[in-house]
């Protein structure tokens, strides 16, 4: 039996609203990543609830780049974290001034 | 053969790729690194205008290769050769980060060429991921890392925020439609814009890109990365990527086909905040170049008209502006980068008696400023035209009279400029910008093409009409 359509995007709207809450509510660099991260993964499994849906394999191929994309993404990030802590040895994104 | 179509993208690939070796060797030359930029970005914008009959569909038929993706690759590697050109005094950039700046602006540049030909919604989402990673990392070289890295901090936030909004749109109208070629959802979306969740899925996908173009909601990073960044990286910022922004905006509002729908509506709210909220702001800097970051927001509010109208004149209307952005914008940081010499921000008052240090900087200034502001008979002029009676024919009538509105706020900063280079006595004698043979020309060519354009810009319109029939 498939789960439908519905809950699979009641599910990764859930997930992406929690990833909102956390990138704008946290205090820290990492934990803003994280919650961005969050939202790529909402998206990604909405990409792969609708490939099931319409019996296509492109979603499932979606979700694959996401993957890749979420790394670089983190890579390019943690650099610049790095830069900023080296520099103000804090990770709070209000105290970067 | 398939590869011939894809001949500036490769070319720009093997550009970087040299960069890469260069930014490996040991020995640091900057002049070397300049020469060889400016010749692969010469040699760029040769490829590019060779190329521009090309046609054809690539990688199954995600690419597609046609007369609007061509023509803006034409003026992203003109892009890329002005700002290059600019570069031989890259004094905001640490001497041993020059050739991996070039790497990175060549990269973005490829980007940008990839995205205005992707017709496929994962090719538009890694080619406008793969551009905005090489400006985030670009914004960060400014040799001032204090200023660099807050202002890379900022646009990475926003950048990649706005990018995961995008992508939950863009897995939501796949869920709704089960399509993922713009060429099919064209089809389909017209008939079920008006459901809820097309509807959102729309306005989520948009996001991405009205972070590209600094638009509202999306727009707090530009006063920032442009005061940031190094002045060349802010004039490529301020031109090719806008210019980019704009093709792939033009691409994926033509795909959704609405006419009188809750889209439009949004999309002309969107741009009368944008102006206004650009104008406003920009009223009250002393900074150069934050003023020109709010006048770009404020640009690309004007844009955002020609593109809701969702017709061909629209469309030719969105082009013409693009083009018109690149030229004014350029020029304006062409003399941000040589009054600010040290690679510093110029303010406002830096600019006092331009005039008689260096008479032709401050007419290519006062000639980009008044295009700006839409003073005939220059190109903004006939864009700015262009764009208010194309959204006319469409009947949005209130629209384009909150646009003139915002073009007589805008008149005051712009004016503003005039003033502090040709009327204010500056309060100590500062050296004159140099400017070399080459600069000269440079300078003398803008100034013609700002005119001249302005007065004959048929061949251009015709042109911008039949790259843009191929979207409707």
């Amino acid at each position: 039996m498939n789960v439908p359509l519905t809950h699979l995007l009641t599910l990764a709207g859930g997930l992406f609203f929690i990833g909102i809450w956390c990138a704008v509510t946290r205090r820290n660099l990492i934990m803003v990543m994280l919650g961005i991260e969050i939202m790529l993964n909402a998206a990604a499994l909405a990409f792969v609830g609708a490939s099931l849906r319409w019996q296509q394999m492109e979603g499932q191929a979606v979700a694959l780049f996401v993957l890749a994309i979420a790394a670089a993404e983190v890579s390019v990030g943690l650099a610049l974290i790095i830069c900023i802590y080296r520099r103000y040895r804090t990770l709070d994104p209000a105290k970067v001034q | 053969m398939m590869w011939q179509q894809f001949t500036p993208e490769l070319y720009h690939f093997a550009a970087a790729l040299l960069f890469t070796a260069l930014s490996m060797t040991r020995r640091v030359d900057n002049r070397r690194d300049y020469w060889v930029a400016l010749s692969l970005a010469g040699g760029g914008l040769i490829v590019c205008l060779a190329a521009v009959r090309a046609e054809g569909l690539l990688f199954l038929n995600t690419y597609k290769v046609d007369l609007f993706a061509q023509l803006f690759k034409v003026l992203l590697s003109m892009g890329l050769f002005l700002v290059v050109a600019l570069c031989s005094e890259l004094n905001g950039v640490a001497r041993r980060w020059h050739s991996e700046f070039y790497l990175l602006l060549f990269t973005c540049t490829l980007a940008m060429m990839l995205l205005v030909s992707s017709v496929h919604l994962i090719s538009i989402y890694v080619s406008l991921e793969l551009s905005s990673y090489s400006l985030y990392v670009l914004v960060a070289l400014r040799r001032d890392a204090a200023m660099g890295t807050q202002a890379a901090l900022r646009y990475f936030l926003i950048g990649i925020f706005s990018s995961a909004i995008m992508l939950f749109g863009l897995a939501l109208l796949y869920a709704a439609t089960g399509l993922t070629y713009l060429s099919d959802l064209v089809q389909v979306l017209p008939g079920v814009i008006d459901q809820p969740l097309v509807l959102v899925a729309v306005v989520l996908t948009l996001g991405g890109f009205f972070f590209k173009l600094a638009l509202f909601p999306f727009h707090f990073w530009a006063p920032d990365v442009y005061v940031g960044a190094p002045n060349q990286l802010a004039a490529f910022i301020a031109t090719a990527s806008k210019v980019a922004a704009v093709a792939v905006l033009l691409r994926v509002v033509a795909a959704t086909g609405g006419q009188e729908t809750l889209l439009v509506d949004s999309l002309a709210a969107l741009a009368i905040i944008s102006m206004t909220v650009g104008n406003l702001a920009a009223l009250v800097q002393k900074d150069f170049k934050r003023l020109l970051a709010y006048s770009s927001i404020a640009q690309a509010g004007y844009v955002l008209i020609g593109i809701l109208c969702m017709s061909p004149e629209g469309a030719d209307a969105a082009i013409f502006y693009a083009l018109a952005l690149l030229l004014m914008k350029f020029t304006c940081f062409l003399a941000v980068v040589k009054i600010a010499a040290d690679g510093g921000n110029p303010s406002l008052d830096a600019l006092a008696g331009l005039h008689r240090r260096s008479p032709l900087l401050a007419l290519a200034l006062m000639m980009a400023v008044f295009a700006l502001a839409g003073i005939p008979p220059t190109i903004g002029f006939t864009a700015k035209l262009l764009v208010f009676s194309a959204a006319m024919h469409k009947g949005y009538l209130v629209l384009v009279l909150i646009a003139m509105f915002n073009v007589v706020i805008s008149l005051y900063y712009y004016l503003l400029i005039v003033k502090a280079a040709y009327l204010t006595e500056p309060a100590v004698e500062t050296p004159a910008p140099v400017l070399s043979l080459s600069a000269r020309a440079l300078t003398t060519a803008l100034i013609i093409a700002i005119v001249v354009v302005g007065f004959y810009p048929n061949p251009l319109i015709v042109m911008a009409r039949q790259a843009s029939s191929s979207l409707f």
